[in-house]
């Protein structure tokens, strides 16, 4: 007697997702959206690693906890977004996506990223947003990406930022809102294409000279440096505007103030974030 | 059959030597000069008759005016002489002018560049140019006033078409600037080709450049921003209307919002990528779009913190 084979999904989930990719695939859409399908594996999308034809996968809102290496097969994606799921852990495969330009993986349970994930051909912008990821858990080649425009690091766990972000030529925007961040390394001052800088929430007290080398002040620039403990003449440019505080900050006043603050002996501020709610600290039930 | 020089028959055994038809004994087949046989069958022939070839050369080879030695192979006909192509050269610079043409000046043969110089020399140091040559100045007269001129004047080319020779002409100085010849902004010379006209300026085409690039626009697109052009790829770039999805050069409708711009069908939100238009409400949050059914699916704590930094930005004017 032949049985039925068994899946240990239910139906109901399975058509869902099915559904949209038999309907992408009946109208030769390349862009596929599943966000807020329910999707917890991606065994529930059957035939998706054959699209070899999609140049955009969405997954937004969904409840997947492990992205297999096969995602890589899909060599003309040009924008990922896993965005709100619970991945705890990438393939380094996705690195070699040949077209790939837009990654979004915010908002997932990141504690770590591939050793040689900046091997990107093409990357452009990369949204790790809201993940638990800090300085010591950055694989080595991490700032190799020279495309990458934008880096969202926003909410997570950085005390100190790498001075080898230097390197990444053409950032335009670089966002380490609510991080840990102590300091910032004068190699930040090195993005010369630099337009939109988010430091706010942090435990910043000065900011080195050389960030004066950007323009952060024109009408398309954006600087944002609200809360973060700054030594009293930086605070006190900060009420009348950002526009004063990078004035301030090139002159040789506040060259001598920044290395006499920088030489003397002293504890960073405490961190006043309170993460325990973030959702990305969240365990998996195994 | 009988020898073509002494008409006598040949012997039964004999050598006959067969050239081009005619028949000679092999004794009779020498040079009409010295009479003695042709060294490795090597000869001249000459109003019918066949020399060798040192009789040929010392009888009719020309001698060259430099070396003396006879001229075998190419002869240079020139300055009443004969030439070896190699000895005839530039007295001035020494290059050969066999190829190049050359010019005879006060007797000498020279090359075009050394003859403008000697004549340059001979007219004192700012020669007057006009049509390819040089004069000095006072031997003409401007076109419109009739001052004598020096070398200051300008030479104005005819418009092509009009004469079936280039008939430029020569004007003083203050005449030339009269005639409303445009100036090219960048290299403030008289534009005589075709003009170029923007920001209020008159351009050679070539001069009319990318502030960024320094390229060329040769008719091309240019984008004007504080006095400056440049081309669509440099101003986007500069001036930052690159859409931030494809980061290509936004043609037609631009979305501009947070300090970014987007091609109008790239507008979307960014954590479910769904298309938004000018009438979709959205969030912001780190100066990205969020449209509002994502936003309320932010955890309450994030909702918490955003709105609460909402709350604290000064409120300037927002654009």
């Amino acid at each position: 007697m032949e049985q039925a084979p068994v899946s240990c999904i239910p139906n109901t989930k399975m058509l869902k997702a099915k559904k949209v990719i038999d309907e992408a695939k009946e109208t030769q859409n390349p862009e596929l959206d599943l966000a807020d399908k329910g999707i917890a594996s991606f065994e529930e999308m059957p035939g998706l690693f054959n699209m070899l034809n999609i140049t955009r996968l969405t997954l937004s809102h969904n409840k997947i906890q492990v992205v297999p290496p096969g995602l890589a097969n899909l060599i003309n994606l040009e924008i990922l977004n896993l965005f709100n799921n619970q991945i705890e852990e990438l393939p380094t495969s996705l690195s070699s996506m040949p077209k790939l330009r837009i990654l979004n993986v915010g908002m997932n349970r990141l504690d770590v990223l591939p050793r040689g994930f900046g091997a990107f051909p093409v990357l452009e912008v990369l949204d790790l947003t809201y993940n638990n990821l800090d300085e010591s858990n950055l694989p080595g080649n991490f700032f190799m990406m020279e495309t990458l425009r934008a880096l969202y690091l926003g909410d997570n766990d950085f005390e100190f930022l790498p001075p080898e972000v230097g390197q990444l030529k053409n950032l335009q925007i670089l966002v380490l809102r609510e991080n840990d961040l102590v300091e910032l390394p004068k190699e930040v001052g090195d993005l010369t294409r630099l337009r939109e800088l988010h430091i706010q929430g942090n435990r910043l007290t000065v900011l080195p000279p050389e960030i004066g080398n950007l323009d952060l002040v024109s009408n398309k620039s954006v600087l944002k440096m609200e809360n973060n403990p700054w030594v009293t003449p930086i605070a006190d440019q900060l009420q009348v505007g950002v526009s004063h505080v990078m004035e301030y900050i090139r002159t040789e006043t506040y060259r001598y103030v920044y290395s006499r603050h920088m030489s003397s002996e002293r504890q960073p501020p405490p961190k006043t974030n309170d993460k325990s709610k973030k959702i990305s600290r969240a365990r998996q039930q195994s | 059959m009988f020898c073509s020089r002494c008409g006598d028959g040949f012997e039964p055994h004999e050598k006959i030597v067969n050239s081009n038809g005619e028949l000679w004994h092999q004794q009779c087949f020498v040079c009409a000069q010295c009479f003695r046989a042709f060294p490795e069958g090597i000869f001249y022939e000459f109003e019918g008759r066949k020399y060798c070839e040192h009789d040929f050369h010392v009888l009719f080879a020309p001698c060259c005016g430099k070396c003396g030695e006879f001229v075998i192979g190419r002869v240079i006909k020139a300055m009443n002489s004969n030439w070896h192509p190699r000895c005839f050269r530039c007295e001035m610079c020494d290059k050969e002018l066999a190829d190049l043409g050359f010019i005879r000046n006060q007797g000498r043969a020279l090359c075009h560049e050394c003859n403008a110089k000697a004549k340059a020399v001979g007219l004192g140091k700012y020669p007057l140019r006009f049509r390819g040559e040089v004069y000095h100045g006072y031997h003409f007269n401007c076109t419109a006033c009739g001052v004598e001129l020096n070398s200051e004047a300008r030479e104005v080319r005819s418009r092509p078409g009009f004469a079936a020779n280039e008939m430029n002409e020569l004007y003083c100085l203050r005449c030339h600037d009269k005639m409303g010849i445009p100036i090219c902004g960048a290299c403030r010379r008289p534009i005589e080709e075709r003009v170029v006209t923007a920001l209020g300026k008159h351009w050679h085409v070539e001069h009319f450049v990318c502030a960024k690039c320094e390229k060329p626009f040769l008719g091309h697109r240019h984008y004007e921003k504080k006095g400056l052009a440049y081309c669509e790829t440099h101003y986007h770039q500069l001036f930052g209307n690159l859409c931030f999805v494809c980061n290509q050069v936004i043609a037609g409708d631009v979305f501009t919002a947070l300090n970014k711009a987007w091609c109008v069908h790239h507008f979307a939100c960014s954590v479910c990528d769904q298309k938004m238009n000018q009438k979709t409400k959205f969030y912001e949050c780190d100066l990205k779009p969020v449209c509002k059914k994502c936003y309320d699916k932010f955890p309450n704590e994030l909702r918490r913190r955003l709105r609460k930094a909402h709350e604290q930005t000064p409120k300037k004017a927002t654009v």
